[in-house]
């Protein structure tokens, strides 16, 4: 310990926005790490981009900047902090590679900071293939055959030799991104263009198919002195070809011999020691051959991962904790084990339950894009669940999907089940309902015989139980095989209630284990738990004060780690005012299932059934159904029904926000202004209505989430267009809904808090693109920019009357519209929503606290709400979106009223310009500093971009147009080269982007046939990584920031705590 | 219809699912392994004991000859949650029927196991009865008939003559392996390494062993407690300074007693394949697998003998040496099958010492 005695200071990069790849499980690194390094009481500071973490919480470190990891930004945060040392292996790709530029660029040495945990050359051994191969020759392990290209003749020379289908991964790429497997030479050409483009270094490796071979992970972990354990072993459902991150996995391992696994326990330990891993966790992925046991190594990562998150809740063993702690010198026979108390943590845990892991997906977020797996990672989520058996885990896992319920029954499509897509269970599930054979099945998708027969035993248990009804034996078979009350109530046509009933009838109960690390072997008080049929309910006393929060279940795009925020905070303040948290939760990527979070953490289905059963073992005096966003809302009136109390806004109120009627209502009392609106069944019920809203008017189907199917049409032609499109999901009984757009409103979201008798203001974010654009694609700003301050006032007065006329208790989210200083009440959440992390941070108000003060009833004398100004901040933050338009190939990046992002950034400065700047670089990676810019804008933009497109030449930038933005602009005195629409020939605009000539593209349009004319531009913009700006609010913030970059010099500041 | 048990002695009864008619009694111990069923139930240090396999899936990868550690199954019954059963023709249940084990499925391992952990090691019987009680009954008389047998257990599963097994290793050492149920996978070890193995049964005598003109005595792994195993202790003292010896498992407990260490019963013992020992020579730290219901106890050792190796989980001695006599021992299987090969050097280190 004697050199690591100096290091009193360190530095953690988080991995900044959530993208597909790399998602909150880094909160949970990042989160857990710092809480260790603090308790040995160093200085932790920590840097991420991204707001809604809880690692970016005031409270957690030291000191948190939430400012851009990139080099020029961090940089300024080290030579300010002069800390002692870093540890780049927790926050994914992203922080390993901010760290190996800032130790190339000499920063590092500079500072004189030590990397902790990883080096430069560690890194390199690990990530560059062809390193990484030469060390695999050197200890005797085994690869597919395959060829580093550089450029595309090679790549096909080398493709000869491989033969088809050929895997394409581009080096130093997150999530497998530009990778995929081709099988055709038309496909391979494609696919290895887009690859070379892909990798920052240019560099790809194209290697023969492994299709069919069982896949596994190890995690391990390594101290100083050479200790090794593997803290899980991973099983994957999907044979290889499909991301791992994509794929249904278990753990532990199931179906190796003890041979084979030793063989590969042994290969991962001379892996580690080869690469020159000198302390913390690492993956390392093997594919076997299920003929003959041959194995392969696919691929290692030297630092803790997605799957590192999977393994810690999986097993107990806290990895990113025992990370940190070993990259500061500790070893792992001197740390205890946190679940034993009594045992070290060089052990490897023992399990006696089955793990079962299920991405979640949002294919149906990207229209035209295929539902195929590949080894490109596409998944926006995933559950985690825990049972006895693998069946049993499995039957919870599709229940925590909160999509599924149960093994429904599908139209068999022999196709889905012989190519890996997210589908692909349920075929194989109804082919066994429709009578094919193991052997069938398993020739048609190679998933190993052991699955398909657990599968299949589930699947007899369901027609057996239709045959013959429920009874007490056959009622506790199918709980122990996972099955939901749903799904039984679906099986034998009665209600999910009347099947709880029978079940609680027959007695027929979960018991609730604890996860100890080591298969009961030793005593354990950790207060981790999973129900299971195969253990009998022990009754247990009510415990006083003891709330269960519901989590956000799995994340997807529009419900992610903004809600584990929530969540987090939220069960760290109710224990600060002496309540005891019972946690439910689902999700293994988050900080709000790490089992010192709470006092007691249950991993459950977030579903009714399973929710009610915790709450009757624990008996809390209430149950948070605001905290996790819309999931816990959706099942607060089961809740309820079953005479379960809800804390905070009760039910009443919420069906006052939820039903558009009531809310509409609700605000005509109130006197608010709310858009004009209609139901309509068809489309000559439409066109009347049409004449009373007046163009443009948004559209959706009744019944959508998250906006899905919205549009806004500007004419009677387009409103008819969108019926015949949607005619299968319009009719009288499910009408299409019409509303007045607002066209160039400004939106605004005000995040509140009301107690019984007081009520905070959180903030008011100004939303920086006009109405039209969801709002949580669309960037933001706090203080608002644009509001003027009485309108501000107005919004302030109206949320809070609205607050009080709904009897909220605890948060309330509101959307509305400003269009012509008239402010128009759009939509209430009654529940924490995606701005609260941002707002708090941005405004320093505990959101969150407060709202748990609102629940426990705390009135104004003891919260003293007037202590809480949102607009007191000096700093102007701007929340930045990163959306993945990359990993959908023919997806359209156009933003509208269907949420498509996945994450989100805060720029912050003390001015709006240098937030904005922040923000942008955050989110889009990059600002070109010079280059050409290509405008195609639509008429009613020109007028309002033109001044800023002149400072755009001023600064230097060189401007080309499509032809008639051109003659636009030259008509207003700029030079402007022309090009070519795609449609008139080429070269058009599209070749110049991707010639790599074009270095930002602003193309603003509206109308479904413009819409659909300019996608090739924005579509190559995604595939060839140029910035595009599709809205005009946006392309002026833009070039603002554009300017900021010119002139600014760089500032970094931590947040300041909250009040 | 008969239900099936567990009944634990002086203890409860725990109900599972009867996976063929056999009945027997024995020691109920829980292993943690996550696999290595097959050679965990050929392991002759399993004679005479029940398995309870803490892992909830059995059977899930079939079964291969090649891995077993002796010629037959010693476990006297085998009780995992849920075991595989299958179309597949060859499944480890047709295997555990065919050698008469008693199996139970199904059944509340976690209970089982808490049970023996809170109250220590325990007796019991899998059995068939129409009621607790009847099982009850039934239960205590296997388990009365199974314990007036012969106590030297080694010497019940030892072979009874001297076996001669030609090693890989033409240049290697000449070495004796005293037989107390060792392990296959010992053999396999100490082939690679020697040019002659001597197999020779529990109760050789040391002049007999020292007939072999062996460079080295490997003392291996068995069943039951050491201090019945009293012949062997004096083999071993009298072999002691002349040849020298490696113990693993019992031979380590047989050595120990050898060099005046006392043992005793452990509270439910170490059967797993991921307890940590540190090498106190070195440093290193290794996962290592085990199993052992007894342990040396490290007051009392004479001042040559030195504790080499401890376990970290519960501080027990878990390797002595004794340089000044070329001996050394290990309580842990080094051997692996199953479990973890952190620690096979330690074959390496032995036959340096075989000079």
């Amino acid at each position: 310990m004697t050199d690591m005695d100096k290091i009193k200071k360190v530095v953690i990069f988080g991995s900044g926005p959530i993208v597909i790849g790399q998602a909150c499980e880094f909160d949970y690194s990042g989160t857990q790490a710092c809480k260790a390094l603090m308790g040995l009481g160093l200085e932790v500071v920590l840097i991420n981009s991204n707001p809604a973490t809880i690692m970016t919480d005031p409270d957690l470190a030291t000191k948190v900047y939430v400012e851009p990891l990139k080099a020029p930004f961090v940089r300024k945060i080290l030579e300010a902090e002069k800390p002692d040392a870093i540890i780049p292996t927790l926050g994914g790709q992203t922080a390993l590679n901010l760290a190996l530029e800032l130790d190339a660029d000499g920063t590092l040495k500079e500072l004189d900071i030590r990397m902790l945990g990883s080096t430069r050359e560690t890194i390199e051994a690990a990530e560059d293939r062809e390193k990484f191969r030469a060390l695999l020759d050197r200890v005797g392990g085994k690869y597919c055959r395959s060829e580093l290209v550089r450029n595309f003749a090679d790549g096909i020379a080398a493709g000869k030799d491989l033969g088809f289908p050929i895997i394409l991964r581009p080096n130093y790429t997150l999530g497998g991104g530009g990778g995929g497997i081709a099988y055709s030479q038309e496909e391979y050409e494609r696919m290895l263009a887009n690859a070379l483009q892909e990798s920052p270094t240019s560099e790809v490796l194209v290697e023969e198919s492994i299709l069919g071979w069982k896949e596994y992970e190890l995690e391990v972990m390594r101290d100083k002195n050479g200790t090794f354990v593997v803290i899980c072993s991973i099983e994957n459902f999907d044979p290889c070809g499909v991301h791992t991150g994509d794929s249904i996995t278990i753990a532990p391992q199931q179906t190796l011999t003890d041979r084979q696994y030793q063989d590969m326990r042994d290969e991962a330990r001379k892996i580690v020691d080869a690469v020159g891993l000198e302390t913390g966790g690492a993956n390392i992925q093997f594919a076997v051959n299920p003929d003959n046991g041959e194995r392969i190594v696919i691929e290692m990562n030297p630092r803790v991962s997605r799957s590192s998150a999977l393994a810690s809740k999986a097993t107990g063993f806290p990895i990113a904790k025992i990370a940190a702690l070993v990259a500061m010198g500790h070893t792992l026979d001197e740390i205890t084990n946190d679940i034993t108390k009594t045992t070290p943590s060089c052990y490897e845990p023992a399990l006696d339950y089955v793990v079962t892991k299920i991405p979640r997906f949002a294919f149906e977020k990207f229209e035209g894009t295929k539902d195929l797996l590949t080894t490109q990672m596409k998944s926006v989520g995933e559950v985690m669940s825990i049972g006895r058996t693998f069946k049993e885990s499995l039957g919870k896992a599709i229940s925590s999907l909160e999509n599924y319920r149960g093994f429904e029954e599908v139209q068999f499509d022999e196709e889905l089940i012989s190519y890996p897509n997210s589908q692909r269970i349920f075929h194989i599930a109804q082919a066994f309902r429709d009578g094919k054979s193991v052997d069938d099945i398993h020739q048609l998708c190679q998933v190993n015989h052991w699955f398909l027969e657990q599968l299949k035993d589930i699947i007899d248990c369901e027609l057996e139980i239709k045959k013959r009804g429920l009874n007490p034996d056959n009622i506790l078979l199918a709980k122990r095989y996972g099955i939901s009350d749903m799904r039984l109530a679906d099986v034998c046509g009665l209600s999910e209630k009347e099947v709880r009933n029978l079940r609680v009838k027959h007695g027929v109960r979960p018991g609730y284990l604890r996860v100890d690390t080591c298969a009961g072997e030793f005593k354990s008080e950790t207060p981790y738990f999973y129900s299971t049929y195969w253990s009998r309910r022990e009754k247990r006393e009510a415990i006083q004060d003891t709330v269960a929060i519901l989590g956000s279940g799995p994340n997807r795009i529009g419900q992610g780690i903004e809600f584990d925020y929530s969540c987090v905070r939220g069960v760290k303040k109710f224990r600060s005012e002496n309540n005891r948290v019972v946690m439910i939760n689902t999700n293994p990527e988050t900080v709000s299932t790490d089992y010192d979070t709470s006092d007691e953490l249950f991993f459950e289905p977030l579903n009714a059934e399973y929710v009610a059963e915790v709450l009757d073992y624990t008996q809390p005096k209430g149950f948070v159904a605001q905290l996790g966003g819309q999931t816990p809302i959706t099942i607060a009136n089961d809740l309820v029904a079953e005479g379960y109390q809800i804390l905070g806004s009760d039910l009443q109120t919420i069906d006052l926000a939820e039903d558009r009627a009531l809310f509409s209502n609700l605000c005509q009392e109130l006197n608010f202004k709310i858009p004009k609106a209609g139901i309509a069944g068809g489309i000559n019920e439409a066109l009347k209505i049409a004449q009373t809203i007046n163009y443009p008017i948004m559209v959706r189907p009744s019944y959508v989430l998250g906006g899905r199917r919205m549009e806004v049409v500007e004419n009677e032609e387009e409103l008819r267009d969108y019926f015949t499109k949607y005619d299968k999901y319009i009719s009288a009984p499910t009408p299409c809904l019409m509303d007045e757009f607002l066209e160039n409103a400004l939106e605004v979201d005000v995040d509140l808090v009301r107690g019984v008798d007081w009520v905070v203001i959180g903030g008011i974010v100004e939303h920086i693109e006009a109405a039209g654009v969801h709002s949580g694609d669309s960037m933001g700003v706090l203080p608002p920019q644009k509001l003027k301050v009485e309108t501000t006032a107005n919004i302030e007065k109206m949320s809070i009357d609205l607050a009080n006329k709904m009897n909220i208790i605890g948060h309330l989210n509101l959307q509305l519209a400003v269009k012509n200083d008239q402010v128009y009440m759009i939509e209430a959440n009654p529940r924490s929503s995606r701005s609260v992390p941002f707002v708090a941070k941005a405004s320093r108000v505990p959101v969150v606290d407060l709202a748990v003060m609102a629940m426990l009833g705390y009135d104004k004398a003891r919260v003293q709400p007037e202590k809480y100004d949102w607009a007191a901040t000096e700093y102007v933050s701007v929340k930045g979106v990163v959306f993945p338009f990359k990993k959908f190939r023919d997806s359209d990046s156009i933003l509208g009223p269907e949420m498509k992002s996945t994450g989100e950034c805060m720029g912050r400065g003390k001015e709006y310009s240098d937030a904005l700047l922040k923000a942008l670089i955050s989110s889009q990676n990059f600002l070109p500093k010079e280059g050409e810019v290509f405008l195609s804008l639509r008429d009613k933009d020109k007028d309002i971009l033109l001044s800023s497109i002149k400072q755009l030449s001023e600064m230097g930038y060189s401007l080309t147009a499509t032809s008639g933005t051109a003659k636009y602009l030259k008509d207003h005195g700029l030079n402007v080269e022309v090009i070519k629409k795609v449609h008139e020939g080429r070269p058009h605009c599209v070749d110049r982007i991707r010639s790599g000539d074009i270095a930002l593209v602003i193309n603003t349009t509206s109308g479904r046939r413009s819409i659909e004319a300019s996608f090739g531009i924005r579509r190559s913009c995604i595939d060839y990584s140029v910035p595009c700006i599709t809205e005009r609010q946006a392309a002026l913030a833009t070039i603002l920031a554009l300017r900021s970059q010119r002139d600014g010099t760089i500032s970094v500041s931590p947040l300041e705590k909250m009040i | 219809m008969d239900k099936s048990y567990l009944v634990i002695e002086n203890g409860p009864c725990f109900a599972g699912v009867k996976r063929n008619d056999h009945e027997k009694a024995g020691e109920i111990v829980f292993n943690t392994s996550h696999s290595g069923y097959e050679e965990i139930a050929t392991d002759p240090s399993y004679f005479n004991q029940i398995m309870v396999m803490t892992a909830p899936m059995m059977g899930n990868y079939g079964i291969d000859n090649d891995v077993w550690e002796s010629e037959q199954y010693y476990i006297n019954g085998f009780i995992a949650l849920d075991i595989q059963e299958t179309g597949r023709d060859q499944t480890w249940l047709h295997r555990l029927n065919e050698f008469k084990v008693p199996v139970l499925s199904e059944i509340d391992t976690r209970g089982i196991v808490t049970y023996i952990r809170d109250r220590g090691a325990s007796w019991g019987a899998i059995v068939h009865a129409s009621d607790e009680n009847e099982a009850k009954q039934k239960a205590q008389e296997l388990i009365s008939e199974t314990r007036s047998q012969e106590k030297d257990w080694p010497f019940r599963v030892t072979t009874r003559t001297i076996e001669e097994v030609k090693g890989d290793k033409a240049d290697g050492p000449r070495v004796c392996l005293m037989n107390f149920g060792y392990k296959r996978n010992i053999l396999r070890e100490l082939k690679k390494r020697c040019s002659l193995i001597h197999i020779v049964p529990s109760r050789t005598t040391a002049k007999e062993i020292k007939e072999l003109k062996v460079q080295g005595v490997l003392l291996s792994n068995g069943p039951g407690d050491p201090a019945d195993v009293e012949f062997a202790v004096d083999t071993i003292k009298d072999l002691l300074g002349e040849i020298p010896i490696f113990g693993i498992c019992m031979g380590h407990q047989l050595l120990g007693r050898a060099l005046g260490a006392k043992t005793f019963k452990l509270k439910f013992g170490h059967r797993g394949a991921n307890h940590p020992v540190k090498d106190i020579r070195n440093g290193q730290i290794y996962v290592t697998s085990q199993n052992h219901g007894y342990a040396v106890e490290e007051k009392g050792l004479p001042t040559d003998v030195k504790v080499s190796h401890i376990n970290l989980n519960d501080q027990t001695v878990s390797g002595l040496e004794c340089p000044s006599r070329s001996a050394f021992s290990v309580q842990f299987h080094p051997e692996s099958h199953p479990g973890p090969r952190d620690a096979v050097t330690l074959f390496d280190e032995f036959i340096n010492v075989c000079k």
